[in-house]
């Protein structure tokens, strides 16, 4: 079966295409060349006028795993509002669906209808992996993946005590993807998850752990090297240390030292950009952030913008948002602590646009998009559900493409905020191109994925078919087609036909001996066996729906 | 004008969600419209007359008759008028209360008078854990209002009240007033351990001493007059703790745990 879509405008930054107009042919869920004249094409699609990009890729957002479950659960207050008949309504359940954290099936159909076709969950504890691919695999439409957190896990953080080999800790890292099927690695607050548990309430880049005598430095050190060293495309993703603290942009900015010129990405970079100044000892570092981010070659990082409204913030990073749950509205929080490797806090946030704190913090995740020069290191988020859910991403993009508008929003914010703010100064509006990069092809290029993300023959046919509008909101909120692996799925912002994405995931070769270590390990200390640990190929795609991809070994391109 | 009555005369396999049936929302509906109102059943729905026997016409007053415990939600949302449960009732019976009057003259099942708002609620025989407590997520439980118990209670009883009075002249179980922000809880009966876990503040009052928990503190015996005025408050709702003369209490405050400064009286037996 071929399909051909004619006449579209491509953005496909990756092949370096800005608005050309060109025909793309689809077999069997692939991109491929022209087909010699005699083909029968089956089905026609006339693009005269629109704009096509590849599918969208959300490289951060909490969409599997247990802390969004609790997230689900803890507002019925949603509920209320939703006014639903059933009286049950008021009983949450990890079914429930509020418009921070949707259900599975709401999470699958609300990217799509948005033109997104891939989201990557940040935050896989690995052993709390088995119920994230399950979530995962309960969730529609789009394709998806993981990073497994490992700064804190108690097994790394002894190897690094004990001042293992490199070679040992990349081995443990390796071993550690293929097990939790992930396709990168995380960091939460390095180290500081785990020294929590030994009652330390805050842990600076060079700080030790009170236990384990190591700081969050060696811990990005060590982390950042394996990661190089297997070759993963993903570099380290970090939640760096002091989420949301003010003052903790200098811990950040020492940061991007941390890896000695290793490839890190800094995540939700919005949350670590915060100076002290002024009289509220409170103010935006979107300056000197951005400076160092288009100094530092190295380093990528994704905003996590915050955008107005009521969310629930569930993150790894127990030690701040116990520090956080102060602030919690409505006031309740639930922070624990999980096994010895992790933990895990969901504070429920209402972000106001009268709040000094919360009008800054919007400002300053503009300032960071606004001031980053290289669109190809830089990544549209909100790190749903922490900033907003990921459905508020069409007025984000707004915001970036429409200075007036984004002018006006800003006019509406609390006044000593504003004050603070030189946001009104930057002129920039991203372009069309600019949006596809950070959205498409980088995303695409920062994950690993080699046949997503761009629109070049041989590509996944994940397309994204949209009306140009001057409002990038309306325009981005409701795409006329989308097509995943080729086929049509979503007509005029509505799902047509409902498909099942596949699990992409990395794994690098390794020596199979760490298992001799690790099982002594836990059979001594951990809550299941080894082999159980483990997550099979089959387990994901013995449904009948999931797949697992595996993506080569191989430096990203660009 | 007759009470409206509704008989039972199915027996139910599955919860029946019975919260349409009340005086709100039955106000100026014919015995027709009323018969064709879907319930909740299980997965499925059943209308009003496949369970039910219809008759009178009086929405105001609600007697429902042969009830057993698969009828949830009795009385949700009520905002006015009587309700008489001749029968047992099931789960969430006066679900967020907000005025009028409950009786259930048989047993419940849990979370009666949950976020209960105002209004009174009497259950002549048991009933089950969470009595006054919050919807799974809430931070607060009961709001206000008035609760008697003439059997059993479960566990949790008032589990994070906020406002208002539970009577109950039975037995509860254990961690009763637990999580309490507030309001009033007392007991006839024996009540089971950890009483008052976590409470912040409000007052538990039991004739019989249950086996306190570590971090509730004995602060000694008092004669304490305002207690004249509580017991003359519970007059009205005719029960046996009208009969309680005493203002002589042993009082103990806590939960000690979380600061909080709830107290537990326990009431002389001397007199």
């Amino acid at each position: 079966m071929l399909t051909l879509l004619k006449n579209g405008k491509i953005y496909d930054p990756a092949r370096g295409k800005d608005g050309v107009i060109q025909d793309i042919y689809i077999r069997d869920g692939r991109i491929v060349n022209k087909p010699s004249d005699t083909e029968k094409i089956s089905r026609t699609y006339d693009l005269a006028g629109k704009v096509v990009m590849a599918g969208a890729i959300d490289m951060h957002s909490h969409i599997g795993g247990g802390k969004i479950n609790i997230a689900r659960m803890m507002l019925p207050e949603f509920q209320e509002t939703r006014k639903y008949s059933e009286p049950e309504a008021h009983i949450c359940t990890p079914n429930c669906s509020h418009d921070a954290t949707p259900n599975t099936t709401d999470t699958g159909f609300r990217y799509i209808e948005m033109g997104y076709t891939a989201a990557f969950e940040p935050a896989i504890m690995p052993i709390n992996a088995r119920q994230a691919h399950l979530e995962m695999a309960d969730t529609p439409m789009i394709d998806k993946g993981g990073y497994a957190m490992l700064g804190s896990d108690d097994y790394f953080l002894r190897m690094l005590a004990a001042k293992k080999d490199q070679k040992s800790i990349n081995d443990y890292v390796a071993w550690i993807l293929h097990a939790t099927q992930a396709i990168g690695i995380k960091v939460v607050n390095p180290g500081g998850i785990s020294a929590f548990k030994f009652n330390q309430r805050k842990l600076d880049l060079d700080e030790n752990h009170s236990y384990y005598h190591i700081s969050p430095r060696e811990i990005l050190k060590s982390l950042s090297t394996a990661v190089h060293e297997l070759g993963i495309a993903k570099p380290l993703h970090v939640h760096c240390n002091n989420l949301g603290a003010a003052g903790n942009f200098e811990t950040t900015l020492n940061t991007m030292g941390a890896s000695d010129g290793l490839p890190m990405h800094l995540t939700h970079i919005q949350f670590h950009s915060y100076g002290t100044e002024g009289d509220k000892k409170f103010s935006s570092a979107a300056a000197q952030i951005s400076e160092a981010l288009n100094k530092n070659k190295h380093i990528t990082a994704d905003v996590g913008q915050i955008l107005f409204g009521q969310t629930v913030t569930a993150s790894g990073d127990s030690m701040m948002q116990h520090l956080n749950a102060k602030h919690a509205n409505p006031k309740k929080s639930v922070i624990m602590d999980i096994e010895c490797d992790a933990g895990c806090g969901v504070v429920p946030f209402k972000y106001r646009d009268q709040n000094y704190v919360n009008a800054l913090q919007w400002a300053i995740g503009l300032e960071i998009f606004l001031s980053a020069e290289d669109p190809w290191r830089i990544f549209l988020t909100t790190d749903h559900p922490n900033g907003a859910p990921f459905t508020s991403y069409p007025h984000l993009i707004r915001l970036l493409m429409d200075k007036s508008f984004r002018n006006e929003a800003f006019a509406k914010l609390n006044l000593d905020a504003q004050a603070m703010s030189n946001l009104t100064s930057i002129d920039r509006e991203y372009s069309l191109y600019e949006i596809a990069i950070m959205t498409r092809a980088g995303a695409a290029n920062l994950v690993g994925l080699h046949d997503r993300g761009h629109l070049g023959v041989g590509g996944g046919a994940d397309i994204t078919v949209y009306t140009d509008q001057l409002d990038r909101e309306a325009m981005f909120s409701k795409p006329d087609y989308v097509f995943k692996d080729g086929e049509l799925v979503v007509k005029d912002g509505k799902v047509v036909k409902v498909t099942w994405g596949a699990t992409h995931t990395a794994k690098p070769a390794f020596d199979i001996s760490v298992e001799k270590d690790l099982k002594d390990y836990f059979d001594k200390y951990h809550t299941i066996q080894l082999d159980n640990f483990k997550i099979s190929d089959d387990e994901i795609s013995n449904d009948g729906r999931g797949s697992v991809i595996v993506h080569e070994n191989k430096q990203p391109s660009h | 004008m007759n009470a409206l009555t509704f008989t039972q005369k199915i027996t139910l396999q599955h919860q029946l969600n019975c919260a349409a049936l009340t005086p709100n929302n039955l106000a100026n509906k014919s015995i027709t419209e009323i018969a064709s109102i879907l319930l909740g059943y299980g997965k499925s729905q059943l209308r009003v007359d496949e369970v039910f026997e219809i008759t009178g016409n009086d929405a105001q007053n609600i007697y429902f008759k042969n009830s057993s415990n698969k009828l949830d939600y009795l009385g949700a949302n009520m905002a006015t008028g009587c309700m008489h449960i001749e029968g047992n009732a099931g789960a969430y019976l006066g679900y967020n209360l907000k005025q009028g009057e409950i009786h259930c003259h048989g047993n419940t099942e849990a979370f009666a008078a949950c976020n209960m708002v105002a209004g009174l609620l009497k259950v002549d025989g048991n009933t089950g854990d969470f009595l006054g407590g919050a919807s799974s997520g809430l931070r607060k439980g009961m709001r206000g209002g008035t609760v008697i118990v003439k059997g059993n209670a479960g566990d949790r009883v008032g589990d994070q009240m906020r406002r208002g009075l539970i009577l109950v002249e039975g037995n509860v179980g254990a961690y009763c007033g637990s999580r309490m922000i507030a309001g009033t809880i007392g007991v006839l009966g024996d009540v089971g351990g950890y009483a008052g876990f976590n409470m912040k503040h409000g007052t538990l009052l039991f004739s019989k001493l249950p086996k306190l928990h570590a971090t509730i503190k004995d602060c000694g015996t008092h004669t304490l007059p305002f207690l004249h005025l509580l017991f003359k408050s519970f007059v009205p709702f005719k029960t046996k703790f009208s009969d309680i003369k005493t203002q002589r209490v042993q009082r103990f405050v806590g939960d000690v745990a979380c600061n909080g400064n709830g107290e537990i009286l326990f009431l002389s037996p001397s007199q």
